[in-house]
């Protein structure tokens, strides 16, 4: 929909909106643009002419650092972590909020401020005491001892936002179902899960880029390189080859385009799951 | 089974499995960490009883103060540099004082998709001698032994960190003021200019008191990430030179894991945990009392 300002706007106003929208997209873009055109030179070419256009371009630099990097068992490994513990905090959290919006139970309200709790509790104030247990029941540097993690910290925002979907799907739906003889469970999966689409996506989009991009957690709770993902790798990766800047700007990238298309793709949802998301009150 | 407690069941199969993996991985540690913050402990054997003495040792470490300094100035930049930034340019966008401001908005919201890990590495680059930010200066004043030392100084080797934190996140803060804007209805703008009402009087008298909620959200949003600041400072100083850019989930790490002190980093965990949640309580009691004066 297009609209137009309403009410005449001064050209001062204007030439000073204009001149500090574009300032600021430049200071934004331009350093990835850098990054990205850098990774097409070879190291000497970044040497004698650091911000210059490659005038060779290669892909040398990727089939390096994809090589030396071992950034193929990253990738795979950080699909993996994304895609598994998206799809368990996806499910749990509609599971969840389904229980806290229908259900008038008296112990609903008291669960769902334990869980709220959570959004005050960051990650860092955990990592030791979870090294620790993890470490005691041996589920320290173990996929799994990953995914949990990554779930449970998942859950309280993902939680919350399905709670609040959920209470606004009519009650009438779920009471003639009953009336029907469905069970609590098919209603789940037969009218409440599929009516929470919206909602899903808006969890599974700030869930998947939280999980691709996490690094705490990972960093401390694995050691062994086979098991890790691309942020710890990427950082160990630059600190290795620290004087070839080719090789560190195609880590960097091979690290950062997967989620710049999907955010060119599902930017609207994006923008609005962390808008929804940040009003957790 | 009866009704009723058919529905107990499918309520505990429901709800049982979040509350379960969330108690055990964030509530236990938190518990964990309490009772390991009055002991000293390397790993092995038992823990020792300590009483409050991690405490009393953390509050005469010069670390821990400036520790918190940086938490402190991560929370200014976050509160005097990307909320009102990300409010001018939400406001640009809404009242369509630039035209394409969907691209604006896509743009500056980039960022936030990029790992902290890539974004620190990026600028690590871009500030050293063979680097984006050197080579411009150098371009600029024609000395070409121009170098970027800030980052060696004790003093102000937290403002490039500082900037990169700005960088990145100005573009959140402007999506959550432009969703909330588009929420006021478009009859209440139409009426005011109508009346003839100035923009300085739009602001003050319609948008500013629409906006205090969401005004302490982010401000609560900025205190909660700045204890969260890790990855970003590891990754982009690690702290140095000298610990001069740690914040406390950087002490916490070093101490625990640098030099295994798990009582002593338990006790730095404990003052993350009543911190972020003393000062957001604070927050929130402030815009309570905000509200019911605008309401």
């Amino acid at each position: 929909m297009k609209r137009r300002s309403i009410g005449t706007v001064s050209p001062v106003a204007r030439t000073i909106a204009y001149i500090v929208m574009i300032l600021f997209t430049v200071l934004t873009i331009a350093p990835l643009v850098w990054m990205l055109y850098s990774s097409f030179k070879l190291n000497s070419e970044i040497m004698q002419s650091t911000l210059g256009l490659p005038t060779h371009p290669t892909f040398a630099n990727y089939v390096r650092a994809w090589d030396l990097g071992n950034m193929g068992v990253l990738f795979g490994n950080s699909v993996f972590y994304t895609g598994v513990a998206t799809a368990i905090i996806v499910v749990l959290a509609v599971s969840t909020g389904y229980g806290f919006a229908k259900f008038r139970y008296r112990i609903t309200s008291f669960l769902y401020f334990f869980i709220m709790l959570g959004l005050l509790i960051t990650v860092q104030s955990v990592l030791a005491p979870l090294f620790i247990v993890e470490t005691k029941v041996h589920l320290a540097d173990t996929r799994l001892g990953v995914l949990i993690p990554y779930v449970a910290f998942g859950l309280p925002v993902a939680v919350y936002l399905a709670t609040a979907y959920i209470k606004g799907i009519p009650d009438s739906l779920e009471e003639s179902a009953i009336i029907d003889g469905a069970s609590y469970l098919s209603i789940f999966r037969s009218i409440i899960l599929p009516m929470s689409r919206p909602v899903v996506a808006t969890i599974t989009i700030l869930a998947f880029l939280n999980n691709w991009n996490e690094f705490p957690l990972i960093f401390i709770l694995t050691s062994r390189d086979v098991i890790r993902s691309l942020p710890v790798g990427i950082n160990e990766f630059a600190g290795a080859v620290n004087q070839d800047y080719g090789l560190q700007f195609a880590a960097l990238v091979i690290g950062t385009l997967p989620m710049i298309v999907f955010y060119l793709f599902f930017h609207e949802r994006m923008a609005q799951g962390f808008a929804e998301g940040a009003l957790k009150e | 089974m009866t009704t009723k407690s058919l529905k107990r069941f499918s309520y505990t199969v429901l709800v049982g499995p979040s509350i379960l993996v969330y108690s055990l991985v964030i509530i236990f540690p938190v518990v964990v960490s309490l009772v390991l913050s009055v002991t000293a402990w390397s790993g092995f054997g038992l823990p020792k009883f300590v009483g409050l003495g991690n405490f009393v040792e953390m509050f005469k470490d010069s670390v821990f103060y400036i520790s918190l300094k940086n938490n402190g100035l991560v929370v200014a930049i976050s509160m005097f540099g990307q909320i009102p930034l990300g409010f001018v340019l939400a406001y640009f966008v809404y009242r369509r004082l630039v035209h394409a401001g969907k691209f604006f908005e896509v743009m500056i919201f980039l960022p936030i998709t990029i790992s902290q890990i890539v974004v620190a590495i990026l600028w690590n680059r871009i500030f050293a001698p063979v680097g984006m930010f050197t080579s411009i200066i150098r371009d600029i004043t024609g000395n070409p032994h121009y170098n970027f030392l800030m980052m060696q100084s004790p003093t102000f080797a937290i403002v490039p960190v500082l900037f990169v934190i700005l960088w990145m996140y100005t573009g959140l803060y402007m999506i959550i003021f432009l969703s909330n804007l588009q929420k006021i209805p478009l009859s209440t703008l139409e009426a005011a200019v109508i009346d003839g009402a100035t923009e300085g009087q739009i602001l003050g008298h319609i948008i500013i008191p629409a906006m205090v909620t969401v005004l302490f959200t982010t401000a609560v949003l900025a205190i909660s990430g700045s204890l969260t600041s890790f990855a970003l400072i590891y990754a982009m100083t690690a702290g140095g030179p000298a610990h001069f850019t740690d914040v406390l989930a950087l002490y916490m790490y070093y101490n625990t894991f640098s030099y295994y002190r798990y009582g002593f980093g338990s006790a730095i965990s404990v003052v993350i945990v009543v911190l972020s949640m003393g000062l957001i309580s604070i927050t929130r009691a402030i815009a309570n009392i905000f509200e019911r004066r605008f309401a």
